[in-house]
Formats: C-alpha cells, sequence, structure tokens
C-alpha cells in the first residue's frame, strides 16, 4: 500500500509541475505539428488540396474512316473523371462552349476545358492550329495550372504517338512493305507502355509518373496517404524521444527528493527503504505509460495517425515503457545530483535517440546500413522498429522479435539501475 | 526506572573521521532532553543513528525498548522525526503533505483524517490547510515540518535544532510547542546550540564536543561544575593576541578564549581579578573598550570543560 501512496505522490507532483506535462505531452505534439503543417496537413489527415473545379466539354467525333477506337477527346474527357483523381478534382460535363464559359463566369467551375469536334480529324491530319481551350477563373492560378499540364501531358502522349506511328509506317514503305492500318491501334498501344516507363525514369521514381494512375486496392486504409504515413513515424520518433526523456526526467524525482530533505525523512519512517525505491520505480513506469496513451490519441485525432493493429499497438507501447523506464532508472543511478542529470538526460538521450534513427525515420530511401545496424544497439532504436512494425500494420506474432528484445533491454537496465539505487540508499 | 531513550557507546566513524565517539545517555519517558553543543560536535550524527537514518557503527541505542539495530521499525514506529532542514513536498498543500506523511506512519482512513485535523489545529495552519507549503513562510514551513512528525502520536520526538534561521515569533512559537508536546505526556530529543533553549525546555542536558557526550546533568548540575567561577567577556580595541598570554598568565584566570575581538574568560573572583587583566592590557598598549560580567550559564560551562567558548 505504501508503494501505491509513494508512486500517487510522485504522480501528483509530476502533474503539477509546467515542466514535467511541457516535456510529456506538448513539446512531443508541438514538434510534430511543426512538421504535419510544414508538410500542408489539416485536421482531416489528407493531402488538403481544396478540389479543382473543372467543366469539360468534348464535342470530338470519330471520322468514319480513323484506325483509332475513340476519338481523342473522350481520353482528354476520361482524365478529368478518373477515380484516382475524384479527391481533387471536381469535373462535370458540359454540352457546349457558351455554357461552360457561363459556368466560370459565374464562378461555378474554375477551368473550362474544351475540346472542338474536329479535334481528332485535324490532329490526326497534322493541322497545326488545332487546339484544346482551357478558359479559367482569372482569380485562380494553381486549378487552370494543374489542368494546363495535365492536358499537355496528354496532348504531347498523343502527338508523340502519332510521330511514332508516322515513323513506324515511312519505315515500312522504305522497306518496301505496305503498312497494315488495323495494326495501328498496337502500335499505339506500345508507345503508350513505352511513355510511361519512360515518365517513371524521368521522374527517377515509379510511384511519381505524373499520368500514371494506379486506382486503390479494396479494403486499402488510410495510411495509404503519404502524409498520413509521414506523421505516423514522425509522431512515433517524438513519442519515443519524449517517453525516454519522461523515464529520465521522473526517476530524478529520487534525487529531487535527496535534495529536499524528503528522501531521508522517509528513511526516518517506519518504511522498507526497498518499498521506497519501488514506489518510485511504479510513479515512472506510470507516467511513462499514461504519456505514451495521452500522445497516441493525441497523434490519431490531431494528426490522423493510424497505430496499427490493438494488440501490435500494445506491445510498442509496453515495449516503449518498459525501455524508457529501463533506461532512466539506469542514467539517473549515475547520476549525484539534479544539476547533473538535465545535462545527462539532455545530451545523453539526443545522441542516443539520433543513434537509434529517431530524427531520421522519415528520410527517403532510409539511412546507410552501418547507421541502422548501430540502431540495433540502441533501446531507442528497437522501440522504433517496434512502432514502425505496428504503423506498417504488421501483427503482433510479426512484431515479437523486437519486443522481445525491447523488453529484454528494458529490463536489464533497469535491474542495474536499481541495484546501484539500492546501494546508494537502501 | 523505563526510559524512553538509551544510548549505549554509540559510534559512529566516516573513514578516518570518528563523528560520534562512544556516546551514552538515557532519557526517562515523558522529559526533554536537550544534546548541547556546537556546530560538527556529532549532535546531528547521534540523532541520525537514533532515527535509522544512519547505521551506527558499533554500540546501539533504544527507542520505548526496541533497538534501532534489532528492531529499527518497532523503534521508528515510537518515533517522529524533526529534521533541521524543511522536509517537506513545496508542490503538495499543508494538507496533502500531512496526509503523505501520515500514511507513511501506517494511518488510514478516519483516523489518519481526524490526526490531520488535530494536528493542523495544533500547529495553527488549519485555515491554510489548502495552500502549496511552497508558497508559506519560513515559519510556517517549520511547523508543518514540525506537525508531520506528530500525526502519529509518537511516545518520542526527536528534534534536530529547529528554530534555526527563523524569526523570533515562530521561535517562540515552536518552544511553546515543544512544551506543550512534553506536557502531553511526550519524551523530547533535543538538538540545539542556543543554550537560552536548552536551559528553557529540558529536565537534563547532554553537552556534546567532538563527537563525545562530555557533561550530562540537569541545569543546575551542570551549573555547579564551574562552581563559584564568573565569566567575563572583554571587548577590545585591537587584536586579542597582544595580550592573551598575559591574561592566561594571569592569577584567578582558569580558562580564556577569543573569536572575533572578544575574550571570554573564566576566573574565580571577578573583583580581584579584573585590575589584573586591566594592568597587563595596560602594559600590552591594548585598551579594553567594554566588559560584561556574568553569573554561570551553559556557556561558561562549556567553556569549563573545553577551554573554548560555545559559539565556535
Amino acid at each position: 500500500m505504501k508503494i501505491l501512496d509513494i508512486a500517487f505522490k510522485d504522480l501528483t507532483r509530476s502533474f503539477r509541475s509546467a515542466f514535467a506535462i511541457g516535456m510529456m505531452v506538448v513539446a512531443p505534439l508541438m514538434l510534430t505539428g511543426l512538421i504535419y503543417f510544414a508538410f500542408g496537413g489539416m485536421s482531416s489527415g489528407d493531402v488538403g488540396m481544396t478540389a479543382i473545379k473543372v467543366g469539360v466539354v468534348n464535342a470530338d467525333q470519330l471520322p468514319s474512316d480513323s484506325v483509332l477506337d475513340a476519338p481523342i477527346g473522350d481520353n482528354i474527357r476520361s482524365m478529368f473523371f478518373d477515380d484516382s483523381v475524384k479527391s481533387w478534382i471536381e469535373a462535370s460535363d458540359y454540352t457546349d462552349e457558351a455554357s461552360v464559359r457561363a459556368a466560370v463566369d459565374k464562378q461555378e467551375i474554375g477551368v473550362a476545358v474544351i475540346i472542338p469536334q474536329n479535334f481528332t480529324t485535324s490532329y490526326m491530319s497534322g493541322e497545326k492550329d488545332v487546339q484544346v481551350l482551357i478558359v479559367n477563373d482569372p482569380t485562380l492560378s494553381i486549378g487552370p495550372a494543374v489542368v494546363e499540364d495535365m492536358v499537355t501531358m496528354m496532348v504531347d502522349g498523343v502527338a508523340g504517338g502519332g510521330i511514332a506511328i508516322e515513323t513506324i509506317m515511312e519505315r515500312l514503305q522504305a522497306n518496301g512493305t505496305q503498312p497494315d492500318p488495323s495494326q495501328i491501334p498496337a502500335w499505339i498501344e506500345r508507345y503508350t507502355n513505352w511513355y510511361r516507363d519512360f515518365q517513371r525514369n524521368l521522374f527517377h521514381n515509379p510511384d511519381k509518373a505524373a499520368l500514371v494512375v494506379v486506382a486503390p486496392s479494396a479494403g486499402e486504409t488510410e495510411t495509404a496517404d503519404p502524409l498520413t504515413q509521414m506523421m505516423g513515424l514522425t509522431m512515433a520518433g517524438q513519442m519515443i524521444f519524449f517517453a525516454f526523456f519522461t523515464g529520465g526526467n521522473s526517476m530524478m524525482s529520487i534525487l529531487r527528493e535527496h535534495e529536499e530533505g524528503t528522501l531521508a525523512r522517509l528513511f526516518t519512517t517506519p518504511t522498507d527503504r526497498t518499498k521506497i525505491l519501488m514506489g518510485k520505480f511504479v510513479a515512472v513506469f506510470i507516467t511513462v505509460l499514461l504519456q505514451g496513451l495521452v500522445l497516441m490519441i493525441a497523434g490519431r485525432f490531431a494528426f490522423g495517425v493510424q497505430w496499427g493493429k490493438p494488440v501490435s499497438i500494445a506491445l510498442a507501447l509496453t515495449a516503449q515503457v518498459f525501455a524508457a523506464v529501463g533506461l532512466g532508472v539506469l542514467l539517473i543511478s549515475f547520476v549525484k545530483s539534479t544539476k547533473q542529470g538535465g545535462p545527462v538526460l539532455g545530451g545523453g538521450l539526443t545522441m542516443l535517440g539520433m543513434l537509434g534513427g529517431l530524427f531520421t525515420a522519415n528520410i527517403p530511401g532510409g539511412m546507410p546500413k552501418a547507421f541502422d545496424a548501430i540502431g540495433n544497439f540502441i533501446p531507442q532504436g528497437w522501440v522504433l522498429k517496434g512502432w514502425r512494425m505496428a504503423l506498417d500494420g504488421s501483427s503482433a506474432g510479426e512484431l515479437l522479435v523486437p519486443f522481445l528484445v525491447t523488453v529484454a533491454m528494458g529490463i536489464i537496465m533497469f535491474a542495474i539501475g536499481a541495484m546501484m539505487f539500492k546501494r546508494r540508499y537502501a | 526506572m523505563s526510559y524512553a531513550i538509551e544510548v549505549k557507546n554509540l559510534k559512529k566513524s566516516f573513514g578516518d573521521l570518528q563523528a560520534v565517539q562512544d556516546a551514552s545517555f538515557r532519557v526517562e519517558a515523558g522529559e526533554v532532553l536537550s544534546l548541547l553543543g556546537p556546530n560538527g560536535a556529532g549532535k546531528s550524527t547521534t540523532i541520525s543513528m537514533l532515527s535509522g537514518l544512519l547505521a551506527p557503527t558499533s554500540g546501539d541505542g533504544c527507542i520505548m525498548g526496541h533497538s534501532i539495530i534489532r528492531e529499527p521499525e518497532a523503534a521508528k514506529k515510537s518515533l517522529g522525526v524533526v529534521p533541521q532542514d524543511i522536509a517537506l513536498y513545496p508542490d503538495l498543500s499543508a494538507r496533502e503533505n500531512l496526509v503523505f506523511w501520515g500514511k507513511m506512519y501506517g494511518l488510514r482512513g478516519a483516523v489518519l483524517k481526524t490526526r490531520v485535523d488535530e494536528v493542523l489545529e495544533i500547529i495553527g495552519l488549519a485555515d491554510r490547510q489548502k495552500d502549496h507549503v511552497g508558497k508559506f513562510s519560513g515559519g510556517m514551513k517549520r511547523r508543518v515540518n514540525i506537525g508531520a512528525a506528530l500525526l502519529h502520536k509518537p511516545a518520542v520526538i526527536i528534534m534536530d535544532e529547529p528554530t534555526v534561521g527563523i524569526d523570533p515569533q515562530s521561535r517562540r512559537h515552536i518552544l511553546d510547542n515543544v512544551k506543550d508536546l512534553n506536557r502531553q505526556g511526550m519524551t523530547v530529543l533535543y538538538t540545539t546550540h542556543y543554550m537560552e533553549e536548552a536551559a528553557e525546555l529540558s529536565n537534563h542536558i547532554a553537552i556534546m564536543d567532538k563527537g563525545r557526550v562530555i557533561a550530562y546533568g540537569t541545569h543546575d548540575e551542570l551549573i555547579k561544575m564551574v562552581g563559584e567561577q564568573t565569566r567575563i567577556d572583554v571587548t577590545l580595541n585591537t587584536e586579542a593576541e597582544k595580550v592573551l598570554t598575559a591574561w592566561r598568565a594571569t592569577e584567578g584566570v582558569s580558562k580564556i578564549d577569543s573569536l572575533d575581538g572578544k575574550v571570554t574568560a573564566l576566573v574565580d573572583d571577578s573583583n580581584r581579578v579584573l585590575p589584573r587583566l586591566f594592568e597587563a592590557a595596560a602594559k600590552a598598549n591594548v585598551r579594553i573598550t567594554s566588559v560584561d560580567i556574568q553569573e554561570p550559564n551553559l556557556e561558561t560551562v562549556f567553556l569549563h570543560l573545553t577551554g573554548r567558548a560555545l559559539r565556535d
């Protein structure tokens, strides 16, 4: 019972300290929030761009003798109605140029895309003045630019296709072979595939090809959103760093009590010294656990972080608590006064946090292998591994190794620290 | 005879330093014993051992018959300790502090609540019980510091220089508290280096110096140790060294010590000795600026026993 009394007293003091609350909850949320707003996040967790309202007039018609299956205007139109762009483009059909211009004037839409009646015919015959007309609200800048880029890229692609077909036909004729017009759709498909690969190479990232549209698979969760994914790791990194700080800072209460004289007074009461130490350890454990829970809930609601499956979350959080308490007890057991404690916690934990990868978790392509290897010797590195897996949706079974390693590290550090404290005080 | 506190050949060494050497004394139930001595005499080390804070190097002590070595928990249950420095949680209220310390002495529920209310009345802070201790004045903190040791109604209370560094009004309040507690039957072991406090409060006084108990008795018994000797305090216009050797050799001077330009001497008959002191001072070209002749007191006893003034 006295163990809980001591723990409750320590918790009361901790939660009355503005500094402790600041370092426990406010600082990690503020730092994560800064990163979040720097990347344009909003409270819902999406990218936050306002949908561009586009009106499309597609008057294009396929000439009767065309080798194409559908007019090119249909391809341009379909680009704005594709499921993959629905979150940021709101497209609607208009019957004629007058009605779509009127809609722009009334600011019902931001951009009008007008594909003329003879677009395919003119385009295929190589006319130079063929054009898709874009009319936009003059007060807007980003939306029309995006639409223009999309149309340009589409038209460029088609133009490239035309050139490719012309070249094929010329080469065939030069070789004395008469081209078969029924082959043209297959050539266009081959060109399209090549153009997609070209774009991928151009952006050096298969995920960033501008016109490659991949519809999300059924059942895919919010974590697929890159911002939300990034915020998950950022929040986890901050939470881990400050959990370790809280572990050490809470354990410093024993030094504070020593300096305030209350520890000596506790020793004059009929309370076993081991119980006094246990009470302080329990307080640190509960503080770090509560901090983790508060930050997880805050991260979910403020930044839309999907922490993972419940059992995986429980394992990652438990591992974090064990490691943070263990390292806190161990570090403070070497410290003689609260004056020494500040630099030891600040410097030591920042260094270990860096080596554990807490501040580099979001670097594209990751860190060099040697750096990652160092993380295997650092408790923070293992805690981060656990959270990374939980965030990726790993199961409890998959999380078992980082969980066991982290808990074992925590227990060993705690045992050494507790032994040192017992030797000093008990 | 039942003793509330019994100290037998208590010893404490810190490396080569012998902080307490063979200290022995007894305190009868219901009386006040003052441990009197200068800073560093071993008073705080002695009570630290009795309160379970330090383990003795050798010897033993008993609180209400319980050995501090063999039955430390039982000894501590009979004991309330008021530390020299304020040992409270500044960010908890006076009531929260008392509740916590009450729990550490095993009090729970209604008993704890009643005792906290009673103690708040005793220390005169019932109306400020919800205020954080950190906001209190030094005197108020001292009162809570004492209150925390009274919650479990201990048979013995140890107070380590509880009046150091506080204003006269708070000091008076604390001394009155000690007397009240003693009247209620509590045994008090009180350490101080103020001889007036020891004289006012104590049934018995143990004088400590350099880790040893050098005298023990009632106030009157201790005064008798110096016989008919009188204490003379002399202030000079220059350093005492110029005349101290001559005065030390003067007939009728038994002990002499100087500090900060003030010389304290123990003499057999002040009427006869004082002219000789003036004569020696004149020869050494030293001018006496003031003379204070005092009847024997505890300071005189200490000077008599150690050759040094208590204020050293």
